[in-house]
């Protein structure tokens, strides 16, 4: 398959998404003060993952309805979002309206962004480009788009979640795939589009052949009042309590 | 110059004491290899490209047990040092130089408290050594002194999904069996173990001024035989990673 029949089968599961959850959701979430990482990894208060934002030229890659990029508006940053689902784009410029916050909007895919190089201080993922991308492509284009000192942090899905994770259903107390699956991962289930998971040594060499220095890995154990997301199941807080269920890569452009 | 050793040091020195004559019995024949290998499935380094070019390096290895590989690296141009906290290992250590004719220093301590000046050393390594035995919030910050800039720090230890997947008979297996978080000190009663989460491994190369280079997660062959482990929990190794070779270069 290619990139191009990947991209088309993503945007057709983030349409149907943004239809049954994400539009819905999306004021409530543009209008949290705190800055919240995951389902379960926590506040930037407590991470410190993003540094000073005031000012700051943002990207964001694989943005959906972009109340990540919202949280960086707030605090004065001058936020691009870039995604190629049309229908989520659509409520981000309907909630930008409304809030007025200094954003913008780009149909484009994060793997091939239509904008020059070096022109941002921070890219960032919050499972956007971060899963849906393919990171050959992603992390290259990441590296492209920053300044000098720029800075990439990004969160996925935590590798030991996937390894759990059956082919459809719930994340198990077992390991359920092989590392060696790690990569380009095409869901069977119904609903499901391509994303990729890698091991944790390939992040480390994507990253440093890209020019990126690896900054941290932030791996939180889930607070004992978590609960089960109403819409992505797949992740029990009960499991997330003793294993990672999301990781949160910090990465720096060699100056 | 460096504090003082743990307590667990003391016992593991003890520990590794007992062993000593066992565990050479039991692997010196695998682990004696005519080139330098890693780790349980004994995989060159010139497939996994961690030390690469030793010759005319500083080298010290941190539990360098019977000392096959500061002998190979010695062979290869390299000026090692071997450090065991064990006597009995550094006696091993002896006989095996002797044989193979090379000669370099061995030092009795504990990694957490290593008497040898600050940056005297262009690679600072081990297989299975220190950074399993050893606390690593003592044995990174000592590596970090050791080191001059621009030297790596490099070492192989199992890795925290073997420790997070292996049952109460030490054998892995598919289930999560214990936690991730909270991985630092693993005792069994005879021996102390540690090992880190990978996150954690990160944050605490970066505090004493390293970059990372590098996390190779080793894979053995599909006929690969081990005195270590078994052909089970080869097959096991096949599937997750069993292994963790960390990479990390001081900052000049």
């Amino acid at each position: 398959m290619s990139h191009a029949d990947d991209a088309l089968k993503n945007r057709e599961v983030w349409t149907k998404a943004n239809a049954e959850y994400t539009d819905q959701k999306a004021r409530e979430s543009w209008a949290k003060d705190e800055i919240d990482w995951g389902m379960f990894s926590g506040p930037e208060s407590e991470l410190n993952t993003l540094g000073a934002l005031e000012g700051k030229d943002v990207i964001e890659l694989g943005c959906g309805t972009a109340y990540f990029g919202a949280w960086l508006a707030k605090r004065g940053a001058r936020v691009v979002g870039v995604d190629i689902t049309p229908a989520q784009l659509e409520t981000a410029r309907r909630l930008q309206q409304e809030t007025g916050l200094n954003m913008e909007f780009i149909e484009a895919s994060a793997e091939d962004v239509p904008l020059p190089d070096a022109s941002f201080d921070l890219a960032v993922s919050e499972y956007g480009a971060s899963i849906w991308c393919d990171p050959e492509l992603w992390i290259a284009e990441a590296a492209r788009l920053l300044r000098p000192g720029g800075k990439l942090v990004f969160l996925c899905n935590s590798t030991l979640s996937i390894l759990c994770s059956p082919d459809e259903g719930k994340v198990e107390e077992r390991l359920m795939r092989s590392h060696a699956q790690l990569g380009r991962f095409e869901w069977p289930g119904e609903d499901e589009g391509v994303n990729y998971h890698l091991a944790h040594g390939d992040w480390i060499r994507v990253l440093r052949e890209n020019g990126f220095e690896v900054e941290a890995l932030h791996e939180r154990l889930a607070p004992e009042s978590a609960q089960d997301h109403v819409y992505y199941e797949f992740m029990p807080a009960e499991w997330a309590r003793s294993w990672p269920a999301e990781e949160i890569w910090v990465a720096r452009k060699a100056i | 110059m460096p504090g003082k050793p743990s307590e667990e040091a003391f016992r593991n020195r003890a520990y590794w004491d007992r062993l000593s004559d066992e565990y050479q019995a039991r692997h010196k024949n695998f682990i004696r290899q005519p080139e330098p290998r890693w780790g349980v499935w004994q995989i060159p380094d010139s497939e996994l490209g961690v030390l690469g070019d030793v010759s005319g390096k500083d080298v010290l290895e941190l539990g360098c047990g019977a000392a096959h590989w500061s002998i190979l690296l010695a062979k290869l141009g390299a000026r090692p040092v071997g450090l065991d906290n064990s006597a009995r290992q550094l006696e091993h250590a002896r006989e095996l130089m002797a044989e193979a004719s090379v000669d370099f220093p061995l030092v009795h301590s504990s990694a957490e408290a290593v008497p040898l000046p600050d940056e005297s050393f262009d690679v600072v390594f081990c297989d299975h050594g220190a950074f399993t035995f050893a606390d690593p919030y003592r044995t990174v910050p000592e590596a970090a002194r050791l080191l001059r800039p621009g030297g790596l720090l490099a070492f192989s230890k199992l890795s925290p999904f073997a420790y997070v997947a292996e049952n109460e008979d030490e054998r892995v297996g598919p289930l999560l069996r214990r936690d991730y978080f909270g991985l630092h000190e693993i005792d069994d009663g005879g021996v102390v173990t540690y090992d880190l989460p990978y996150g954690e491994w990160i944050r605490l190369f970066r505090r004493y001024g390293f970059a990372v280079e590098d996390l190779i997660e080793p894979r053995p062959a599909e006929d690969a035989t081990s005195t270590y482990w078994d052909e089970s929990e080869r097959d096991w190794a096949r599937r997750w990673p069993s292994e963790s070779i960390w990479k990390a270069r001081k900052e000049r």
